[in-house]
């Protein structure tokens, strides 16, 4: 529990912020849950998994557009129903992964880079094609997705302020977070450490490292498949952008900005990011990207651990806690 | 002959991705370095194209500046960069997507984000009978023949060819020969983007020169290298060949759109099936 402590710590802080800000920064902060729970997913895959996806919006992008379709109530309309979209696009965007996985990983399989060339080769296939998929919007996207609806039982509670919003999604970002630091530290956790540092010996134990490999990649297309299916609900729209190579490489650069061996950097990265970028593209314009650009270059060099997590764990090192 | 234009179009398509991917393969293959910014140096050799028309000087003056530029620019690249994370080969994916964002960014401040072009310096055509061809696209496939085979003779017949092969086949034994193998890292890099920059300041003319043009070659120069196997020099010819060739010729029967979507689904099937490349043989493990 002690460990869990500054992760509690950052959302609690994170609840009571929308109270002392206006409507349009809770707004804003709706989104940077959402960064944050896809910079999460990144984290847990690359971090802990050590599988640099360089492709990750395929799986926001797949979770936002089964998100669109089905509470616009493009297949049926009795599926019109926010709890069923969310499980769709997590149930489809982890099976999306379980299959692209299966072709990736099994046999001798593709690693490091030729996997990072390969699955971002394959967000820009899945950008493409949703650009030319007229039924579901093509180049100009899905418009007018609904709000998230937490009414149950003929109820109907559609989310259209943004505080509301905010704790539903708090509540959901944060129990995934939660659940996640304490995975990673269970034996699963301890299994996937090794399957990043030392494969070879642990298929040597009896482990079975495309499962292993599945798993992880399964679980965290999942969490980027919920983190894109409540984007929409904020946004409203889904597009192709979504599923591409921009939005991939935006997450990358928050989860190496922020540290993607620490959960916790990971997300704040996200959020950091995302605040930094609404301040300072304000006073630099557009010199901002040149300065995220070479940020993101010296960071990687100077503290490749991540500018949040190093001094989050030498934090951790003399508190004596072990932070995820 | 409908067929024949459509055959000249996927050579001249196939000879620059060529090029582009042996800038690399030379950084890859030698270094293990995944260069994301390559794409951003062929560009930056467009620019240089821009720049010098906009002066008024001359084509072929662009030509020799543009290798030297970019060159030069991969000097600093190599030394600030590069160097730093010899050892650790993934991190070089990021640092040099890092660097690909802030060079795109730094053309669009000082060009703008629109597409800017350059004209051709020859507007002749070729005729023979039924068959017409833009003159100035035969030249850019002549060059480009040349700078390849160029290429090949440097890394097979010369001296520096030879350490630099010794370098990639037992690194720590051509050191202990007293090869400096940093140097050469440096010198393969350099030439590896100068032979982008050179390509993006020949194809100039024929495609609008914009800041986001990089990455339309740079993933079919990577999809290219790895479908012909990252090891001999010969795979590029072999994986640009498939990788440039089903894109072009597919684009006479379908969109380009659905042509590209094409070939990347098989040049990943390709990559998937055998990991070790057209060429590769059997993995040593």
């Amino acid at each position: 529990m002690k460990n869990k402590l500054p992760l509690i710590l950052t959302f609690a802080i994170l609840a009571v912020l929308p109270l002392m800000v206006g409507d349009y920064w809770v707004s804003q902060f709706n989104y940077y849950l959402v960064y944050g729970l896809f910079a999460l997913s990144l984290s847990l895959v690359w971090g802990y998994g050590g599988i640099l996806c360089l492709g990750q919006a395929i799986f926001f992008g797949i979770g936002a557009y089964v998100m669109a379709v089905t509470t616009k109530g493009m297949i049926s309309p009795i599926l019109m129903n926010s709890y069923i979209g969310l499980l769709s696009a997590v149930i489809i965007s982890a099976a999306f992964a379980a299959l692209l996985g299966s072709f990736l990983f099994a046999g001798k399989g593709i690693n490091g880079a030729y996997l990072a060339i390969v699955t971002l080769a394959i967000a820009i296939v899945l950008e493409r094609l949703m650009s030319n998929w007229y039924a579901l919007g093509g180049y100009n996207g899905l418009l007018d997705i609904p709000p998230l609806n937490l009414g149950a039982f003929g109820y109907s509670f559609e989310l259209w302020d943004s505080l509301p919003t905010f704790y539903a999604l708090w509540t959901i970002v944060f129990s995934v977070a939660l659940s996640l630091s304490y995975l990673v530290r269970s034996d699963y956790g301890v299994l996937l450490t090794a399957i990043k540092t030392n494969p070879d010996r642990l298929a040597y134990f009896g482990f079975s490292i495309l499962k292993l490999k599945l798993s992880v990649f399964c679980l965290s297309a999942a969490v980027a498949g919920l983190a894109g299916a409540l984007f929409v609900t904020i946004d409203g729209f889904a597009s192709p952008t979504l599923i591409g190579f921009t939005l991939s490489t935006e997450v990358l650069i928050w989860v190496a900005i922020g540290g993607k061996e620490i959960l916790l950097a990971a997300f704040l990265g996200a959020i950091a990011t995302r605040i930094a970028e609404s301040w300072l593209s304000e006073i630099f314009g557009d010199y901002w990207i040149l300065i995220l650009g070479i940020t993101f270059m010296a960071s990687v060099v100077l503290l490749p651990k991540g500018l949040i997590a190093t001094p989050l764990s030498n934090l951790s090192k003399k508190l004596g806690l072990k932070i995820d | 002959m409908d067929i024949i234009i459509p055959l000249f179009d996927a050579m001249s398509y196939v000879l620059i991705l060529v090029l582009i991917a042996l800038g690399l393969m030379i950084v890859f293959g030698m270094m293990g370095v995944i260069n994301m910014a390559h794409g951003e140096l062929f560009m930056i050799g467009a620019y240089v194209m821009v720049l010098i028309q906009s002066a008024g000087l001359p084509f072929v003056f662009g030509l020799v500046l543009a290798p030297i530029v970019v060159g030069f620019l991969g000097l600093i690249i190599e030394t600030l960069l590069i160097r730093h994370i010899y050892l650790r080969p993934l991190d070089t994916i990021l640092a040099t997507w890092g660097l690909s964002i802030a060079l795109k960014q730094g053309i669009v401040l000082v060009f703008g984000p629109e597409a800017q072009s350059v004209t051709s310096p020859l507007d002749a055509t070729l005729v023979l009978g039924d068959f017409s061809y833009p003159m100035y696209r035969l030249i850019v496939m002549g060059i480009s023949i040349a700078l390849i085979a160029g290429t090949f003779w440097l890394f097979l017949k010369t001296d520096f060819g030879l350490m630099a092969r010794a370098v990639i086949a037992r690194p720590d034994t051509s050191a202990g020969l007293g090869i400096n193998t940093r140097k050469l890292y440096r010198w393969s890099f350099v030439v590896g983007t100068a032979l982008a920059g050179l390509a993006g300041a020949l194809i100039a003319p024929t495609i609008s020169v914009d800041p986001q043009m990089g990455l339309g070659y740079l993933i079919p120069g990577f999809l290219s290298i790895l479908v012909g196997g990252a090891g001999p020099l010969a795979g590029v010819l072999v994986g640009g060949g498939a990788v440039g060739g089903t894109n072009s010729l597919l684009t006479v029967w379908i969109s380009p759109v659905a042509a590209q979507i094409a070939v990347f689904i098989l040049a990943i099937l390709v990559i998937r099936l055998r990991p070790n490349g057209i060429l590769g043989g059997k993995n040593e493990k």
